[in-house]
């Protein structure tokens, strides 16, 4: 016998065999490596590639005198930069304020007067709370907080919304 | 001495292995959207899960243990 093969006495026959317990070993490493990467995620101080930088200071717009948004009606505006749009809806309920960006493909969400559509894939957002109800989006829209100040404009505030994919 | 995992130990390990990939999709969708609230739950679910699958392929009794 070689002197190779007393060193390594490796079985040809058996060397490519994988035995159940070694498969669950390697899928619990697996399993163990999405920890390791949430666990990244949570460590990780800068925002990923695409995600938003976290505001410093809380950000606030002012977007328009109430008296000029009507019940029913909408006002686009941009927020913080110009790949930011968002739409003010007047409700009759009450003022909301959400981002344009459908959650599906990112195409631009319009008001028809009872709720949010997306005109790409006939996704459907009711008002109240930007929820998707109808077509392919399964997330809600980002949405800021609206409030109207004592010299009768409206201000909106929030965590910075998703980029959209046309702002990538 | 190598012993083979019961075909439930192994089926557990797959399901958390499924839940866990769903779970790093679900959490790092959330990440790029700006909310970073629930990564601390994800990370000690996860964390738990992977204990589970760890425990069960390196020192759950396997098939040519029993006597």
């Amino acid at each position: 016998m070689p002197g190779w093969k007393t060193l390594f006495p490796v079985d040809l026959a058996e060397e490519g065999r994988l035995s159940r317990r070694e498969f669950g070993r390697f899928m619990a490493l697996v399993a163990t490596g999405f920890s390791a990467g949430i666990g990244y995620l949570a460590l990780r101080k800068r925002p990923l590639d695409g995600a938003p930088e976290p505001a410093a200071v809380p950000v606030e717009v002012k977007v328009c005198r109430a008296e000029e948004l009507t019940p029913g009606n909408s006002f686009l505006f941009t927020y913080r930069n110009p790949q930011d749009r968002c739409i003010l809806i007047n409700t009759r309920q009450g003022w909301r304020a959400y981002r344009q960006t459908c959650t599906h493909l990112g195409c631009a969400v319009r008001w028809d007067g009872k709720g949010l559509e997306c005109p790409c894939h006939n996704g459907y957002f009711e008002v109240e709370r930007g929820f998707p109800i109808q077509g392919p989006p399964t997330r809600p829209l980002s949405r800021l907080a609206v409030e109207l100040r004592a010299d009768g404009w409206l201000w909106v505030r929030g965590d910075l919304p998703k980029p959209g994919p046309e702002a990538a | 001495m190598k012993s083979n995992l019961t075909g439930a130990a192994l089926a557990v390990i797959l399901l958390i292995v499924l839940i866990q990939a769903y779970l790093f999709e679900t959490v790092l969708s959330a990440v790029l959207d700006g909310q970073r609230g629930q990564l601390p739950g994800a990370l000690a679910v996860s964390a738990l899960l992977s204990a589970v699958a760890l425990f069960l392929a390196f020192k759950a009794p396997g098939l040519d243990r029993r006597p």
